[in-house]
């Protein structure tokens, strides 16, 4: 049988300076208030995949599994994890004496409630199409049976897309964005306002992962240290930092760039810079006009330099990146390098001309509820124009752009702009389902993929060794690359910051305020 | 008066109406899929056709306009896409919030708007009254979100006095409803008081050239007692009726205050269903705050027939 055990060593290895006893907060008590800057509308972490239910969320909520510092699936309220030689069967033992936030103990008979609901009205209930259903043994064990082999099930499982968070069996029938807020977290709610704040409170009775020293991406040994944790939604970026300059923020998201230079000289800041926030990238329509001719995309591919692109994008907050990948992740792989960044005016000028084009006007289709994705637009624009393409720009809010992106054989637009965050933090496969039909804005001609494509796409979901799924992924990449279905411009960073009394603190997709303490 | 009042309710069913057509009318002219923008950017295309399903977006729009208004025959405002709740419920979260800024902020409008107005009028040509218009005209042309960003940079970055941003429901602590809410009402307040200073000059000046005012002048009556009992007691009808249209200002204002201050009201709340299309919310919230502002109107009416007897008459 294949266990997966719980690896301390991940626990040394990538969360704090490795240690021989386990984390312990090194002050208790006082209050964060962290500056949230998108609205949140419900907390209810099955039928949502926004970040901003997320960021509180997920300091409530735990899963079966979740994902360490690097995105590897560890365990969370399992303690082990048996899959059947036959790859049918995922055997889960439960941790012992966790209990929910009004004092229940935690049984499987819970985690069948909870992915009964997911199963009902979870946002991302197709993970679990292919299981046959899951039975509860005894109170510790939850066995969940496949109708077939998923090499990529945990994967699945493992995700902080929409994760099937573990609630009360009681609450298996609330509504959609109704669910109760009762989870095993380490913070409970203490009080929510939508459009206004949502405060947490410490969790006395949590029961840390002691198969864990350290916390690791949203799992670990997770101390809570701090009293409450408030998130307030303050959308106004200069609000945020009017707000940490008085105290009366603890934490911010997203600082804009122009604020940077006065709060670095603020001795009582701490700027946190979070990197690979997002893959800033733009998609040829492959179904119409010029778009669908592989010499004209590659003619842009060509013209494209992606320092201005980047640079403009994002003010200057962001690291070159080849693929779909960043470079700290396991699945990390530069496959068709050489397209990238090619900024060959000659060349592409060239490729033009093969390509027949004659002037036609190219529509790029842009938002400025995004700006970085209007700027790049911006520029992209003027390196399409300064090789003879008469690029022009269609700006329409967010919604609409992916209404049009994800019209069947569209001849609105050419190119489509857009930022892929969580899919890609969470790894090649959850990432490349984009690159295939019916992709939120990858529509091939009658939504009919490229045969190569797809054929690398199955493997990546069907290859039961690792590495073979790997080099799936890094074929693909390839693939996609080299036939231009898709421009990667680079990275974003996204700039947090902390009052320098929040220790503890280290940037992540979703902030986390376990063992996280303040000096006073 | 009854009478005047009772016409002008059922004058208002029509408005009521147009307004809930029209908006249901706009937020199916916009384009944009509400399943695509709830999910987020970073939802799959397999969760947006699993959300459009959950939300019933597929049915034709006719069957939508019948379920609005059936709903609306029923008392039902329907459920807000985004929220999961009912609309009414939702709304009644949030529309005390923002009445309640609107009516502090309309506070510092009177005050400001009329004592500038009377004072300017009174030293007509002077440089008080020129000082008094030039801050008139500022506060007419400033935007309120930067005007409140200036007023964090030196109320809350620089003096510490007032919070920078949050909301403190009065129930919890009325000192913290008054310092989260003095700034953005401040803030929300000086556009319309800008326009209600002019009014109220130009009223008073009207008024001051009448002959009664001169009679009671020649009467010796007291300066004071002129200006307040006589002056301004008819010099306010214009005013009052501008206070209506005033009020509508102040809640429409009220949205990029409560964004930049970080005040749930009615302002996020709608632009938020706004930019996530969310149907129902928009013209619940709509149809609702049409209501509150037609009895604002209705209110303004009755005190004008109150102020001005011929009204009364009519």
């Amino acid at each position: 049988m294949k266990r997966l055990l719980l690896a301390s060593t991940f626990a040394a290895t990538f969360a704090l300076p490795a240690v021989a006893a386990p984390f312990t907060c090194p002050s208790r008590g006082g209050d964060i208030v962290f500056g949230q800057e998108a609205n949140v509308n419900s907390l209810d972490q099955m039928t949502s995949s926004t970040i901003s239910t997320r960021n509180i969320a997920m300091n409530m909520y735990e899963s079966l599994m979740t994902r360490d510092e690097n995105n590897r699936p560890i365990l969370e309220l399992a303690e082990s994890m048996e899959e059947a030689p036959d790859g049918l069967t995922y055997t889960f033992r439960l941790r012992q004496g966790v209990t929910f936030h009004n004092g229940k103990p935690m049984t499987s008979a819970d985690v069948a409630a909870s992915f009964n609901r997911y199963n009902r009205i979870g946002l991302q209930r197709s993970t679990l199409d292919n299981v046959a259903g899951w039975d509860t043994p005894d109170p510790r064990t939850f066995v969940i049976r496949m109708k077939q082999v998923q090499p990529t099930f945990i994967e699945a499982l493992s995700s902080f897309s929409v994760p099937i968070v573990v609630i009360p069996s009681e609450h298996e029938n609330d509504d959609r964005q109704q669910l109760r807020p009762v989870g095993t977290g380490p913070f409970r709610l203490l009080e929510f306002v939508p459009g206004s704040h949502a405060r947490l409170g410490r969790f006395d009775a949590y029961s840390p992962n002691t198969a864990f020293e350290q916390r690791t991406g949203f799992g670990g040994y997770r101390v809570a240290c701090v009293d409450t944790v408030t998130f307030r939604i303050v959308t106004e970026a200069s609000a945020r930092v009017a707000g940490l300059e008085t105290g009366a923020l603890q934490a911010v998201e997203d600082v804009p760039t122009r604020s940077l230079d006065t709060l670095r000289r603020n001795s009582a800041i701490t700027i946190l810079p979070l990197q690979n926030w997002w893959i800033q990238i733009a998609l040829p329509n492959t179904a119409h006009g010029p778009t669908a001719n592989l010499a004209f995309r590659r003619a842009v591919q060509a013209a494209l330099g992606m320092e201005d692109i980047m640079d403009a994008a994002t003010d200057g907050n962001y690291r070159l990146n080849v693929g779909f990948q960043y470079p700290n992740q396991p699945s990390f792989t530069d496959a068709g390098r050489e397209t990238y960044n090619i900024n060959d005016p000659a060349r592409a000028r060239t490729l033009l001309r093969e390509s027949g084009y004659r002037n036609e006007p190219i529509i790029i289709l842009t938002n400025r509820d995004y700006p970085p994705m209007y700027n790049a637009a911006l520029v992209m624009q003027q390196q399409m124009r300064a090789v003879g393409i008469n690029a022009n720009l269609r700006v329409v809010d967010w919604p609409t752009s992916v209404q049009m992106s994800q019209r069947v054989n569209s001849d609105e637009w050419h190119f489509f702009h857009s930022g892929w965050g969580t899919q890609p933090a969470l790894g090649a496969l959850a990432t490349m389902q984009f690159l295939v039909a019916p992709g939120a804005n990858y529509r091939p001609r009658d939504d009919k993929d490229d045969p190569d494509v797809l054929a690398a796409w199955n493997r990546m979901n069907n290859e039961r060794d690792p590495a073979a799924r790997q080099q799936a992924f890094a074929d693909m990449q390839r693939l996609v690359l080299e036939r231009a279905y898709a421009y990667p411009f680079g990275s974003l960073t996204k700039v947090q910051a902390v009052r320098s009394n929040v220790q503890g603190y280290v940037p992540f997709r979703i902030p986390r305020f376990s063992n996280v303490w303040i000096t006073r | 008066m009854f009478g005047v009042l009772v016409r002008r309710l059922f004058s208002a069913l029509p408005v009521l109406l147009i307004v809930s057509l029209i908006s249901f009318g706009l937020m199916r002219l916009i384009p944009g899929d509400p399943a695509a923008a709830i999910a987020g950017i970073a939802a799959t295309p397999a969760q947006i056709e699993q959300l459009r399903r959950d939300l019933g977006l597929d049915e034709p729009l006719w069957m939508q306009l019948v379920h609005y208004y059936e709903g609306l025959a029923r008392g039902d405002l329907g459920r807000s896409l985004l929220l999961g709740k009912g609309v009414f419920a939702a709304t009644m979260e949030r529309l005390p919030v923002t009445i309640a800024l609107s009516l502090y902020a309309l506070v510092f409008t009177l005050i400001i708007g009329i004592a500038s107005g009377i004072i300017a009028a009174l030293k007509q040509n002077t440089w008080i009254d020129q000082a008094a218009m030039m801050f008139a005209m500022i506060g007419i042309s400033v935007p309120n979100f930067f005007l409140g960003l200036l007023m964090i940079i030196l109320f809350a970055v620089h003096l510490g006095w007032l919070p920078s941003g949050g909301y403190v429901p009065f129930s919890e602590s009325p000192i913290g409803w008054l310092r989260s809410m003095t700034m953005p009402a401040f803030s929300l307040a000086l556009l319309q008081a800008g326009l209600l200073a002019r009014i109220t000059r130009s009223s008073m000046l009207e008024v001051l050239r009448q002959d009664y005012i001169r009679t009671a002048k020649a009467k010796g009556l007291p300066q004071r007692r002129v200006i307040l009992k006589h002056a301004l007691a008819n010099a306010l009808i214009p005013i009052v009726t501008v206070v209506g249209i005033i009020v509508s200002l102040l809640l429409s204002g009220a949205v990029v205050t409560e964004a930049l201050f970080s005040i749930p009201g009615m302002g996020q709340l709608l632009t938020q269903a706004v930019l996530n299309r969310d149907y129902p919310m928009v013209q619940g919230g709509l149809l609702l705050v049409t209501t509150f502002l037609v009895l604002v109107n209705i209110t303004v009416d009755t005190l004008y027939a109150v102020l001005d007897p011929r009204v009364r008459h009519e």
